[in-house]
């Protein structure tokens, strides 16, 4: 169980400095899938950070399975949106599956069922020995999950993985990694600005405000089978909204760059 | 007329012989383009030697052939290259890898990149043709004054770079390479070091440019041998000719260098180059 109660981030002095979250208070359980759906700016990507230990809370608790969470951890694997940057593009599909393998010292003998068992996953098998760079943007990001899944961690943290894919291929990203989570049951927290996308794959959806100061303004929870059709008449409500408690948000924060 | 008939252009039919001539043309269209560069530079330079300026002044180049033929084939121009070349390899060897060593420490501790970059910044507009006087009186006019003086010309363009480099390590591989568990140390190995490769080779790139514009200054003031010393040497007996011999020497000594460091690039470190 990932929890946060209080957590404030200020950048700069402690007074009079950027307050980019305030009062956050977050429990998010084993196995759930927890989207946090915001506009630009609203301090998702901060909050996800402060989860995987990257950036300190400037106030605040943050615990997994009640350990407080000082710096990254193995058992919290981030998942960044440019795959080019987040993998090693000098080594082939394997070789950066077995960099992974290397560095959680995970005994050599299992690495070949591993990779076996995780690239035919995300169906990248037959891809084993191209570079990163003759992949498409989809089979990259494919790459990346294996990666991450390969090293067995609990909770997956998505920063906007596959904003920078085409819808259709995005689409597909959605059913594998639904595919990929109802099997394996991992705790998987997505940061997106996409309601469609939100509503498509989360038990939860926490929608944030823009910040200074964003907080989390509300909390649906999403009790549909999966998949999901988003002409389902819920879901459209659902969308309504989320899209009705954004609005000013968005107006509010073009007012504020005026 | 139907819709879905196709409208077909009027097509040429060429001779077989046209067609030839027309496929050899691209296949080699930028090598025939290069050798064309340089028939035409040469006629152009044969051109102004003859009818503008004086042949004593800018000898011809079939002047400076005629006269490059008896050097070529006493050794005397090997000599001064190689005696050159090792200069400049030396220097820039010893200078490329102590400033990536600095470089990727300097990459990774901000403090004592803070701490030393003001002096870095100061030292590295002292050119080394400005280092010659105090590198003679320091090491002499031998071997020793000629390699500090390209060491100087590579050090503070690789250590530049290198630096850059390494500061410029996407953060998400960082970040991903910790949550997979990677210590700090394989980080730096794993990580940092070899994304901070195309920096470095662009650097080194840079870096023999300098020192081939740096070893002839260096041999024209304090040397008695070298391709600087021998283009000092021609112009105090005024032959105009073997001056030009030195030049072209040292243009085609650069060319060949620089497409060697290339090609031993491309041999070793090619994967470290593709673009993310």
């Amino acid at each position: 169980m990932l929890q946060l109660s209080g957590v404030c981030k200020t950048y700069g002095p402690e007074s009079g400095g950027y307050i980019a979250l305030k009062n956050i208070d977050v429990t998010i359980a084993d196995g759930e899938f927890f989207c946090l759906l915001g506009p630009s700016g609203c301090g998702k990507s901060t909050l996800l950070n402060i989860m995987a230990g990257f950036e300190p809370a400037s106030v605040g608790s943050i615990t997994f399975n009640n350990d407080p969470i000082v710096g990254a951890g193995r058992d919290r694997m981030m998942f960044f949106q440019d795959a080019g940057s987040a993998l090693l593009p000098w080594l082939t599909v394997e070789e950066n599956m077995r960099f992974a393998l290397r560095v959680r010292r995970i005994p050599k003998a299992s690495w070949p069922d591993v990779i076996d068992k995780y690239l035919t996953a995300v169906d990248l098998a037959q891809h084993r020995d191209k570079f990163p760079a003759q992949l498409s943007g989809g089979m990259r990001q494919r790459l990346q999950i294996a990666r991450a899944l390969a090293v067995e961690p609990k909770v997956l943290l998505m920063d906007e993985p596959f904003a920078a894919l085409d819808a259709l291929t995005r689409r597909r990203m959605h059913a594998t990694l639904l595919d990929i989570w109802q099997k394996t049951g991992k705790t998987i927290v997505f940061v997106t600005h996409d309601i469609g996308e939100a509503l498509t794959l989360a038990d939860n959806i926490a929608v944030m405000s823009v910040g200074p100061e964003s907080k989390i303004m509300q909390l649906f929870r999403l009790d549909l089978p999966r998949p999901r059709d988003l002409a389902d008449p819920d879901l459209r409500n659902t969308a309504a909204n989320i899209e009705a408690l954004l609005a000013p948000e968005i107006d509010r924060s073009e007012a504020r760059i005026a | 007329m139907t819709s879905t008939e196709i409208k077909r252009a009027p097509t040429l039919i060429p001779g077989v012989y046209q067609t030839r001539i027309a496929s050899i043309w691209r296949k080699h269209r930028s090598l025939g383009l290069t050798v064309l560069s340089l028939l035409l530079g040469f006629a152009g330079w044969q051109l102004l030697s003859t009818f503008v300026f004086s042949p004593f002044l800018v000898p011809p180049p079939v002047r400076v052939i005629k006269t490059a033929i008896p050097m070529i084939l006493s050794g005397e121009i090997f000599r001064d290259a190689i005696i050159s070349l090792s200069r400049v390899f030396v220097g820039f060897v010893a200078g490329s890898i102590t400033a990536i060593l600095l470089g990727v420490i300097l990459g990774r501790i901000s403090t004592l990149h803070d701490l030393v970059d003001p002096v870095v910044e100061l030292l590295r507009y002292l050119s080394p043709t400005a280092m010659i006087p105090i590198a003679v009186i320091w090491f002499g006019i031998g071997e020793m004054s000629k390699y500090f003086l390209i060491f100087w010309g590579t050090f503070f363009i690789m250590l530049v770079n290198t630096t850059a480099g390494v500061l410029r390590t996407p953060l998400a591989r960082q970040r991903a390479a910790q949550c997979l568990g990677a210590s700090q140390l394989e980080i730096f190995a794993y990580i940092v070091v070899p994304s901070a490769v195309p920096y470095i080779i662009t650097g080194m790139r840079v870096a023999m440019a300098s020192a081939f514009m740096s070893i002839i200054p260096a041999e024209i003031l304090a040397a008695d041998s070298g391709i600087g010393y021998l283009l000092q040497n021609s112009s105090m007996l005024l032959q105009t000719d073997r001056i030009f011999v030195a030049l072209l020497t040292i243009s085609v000594l650069g060319f060949l260098c620089d497409r060697a460091l290339r090609l031993i690039v491309d041999l070793t470190l090619k994967r470290f180059t593709v673009p993310a």
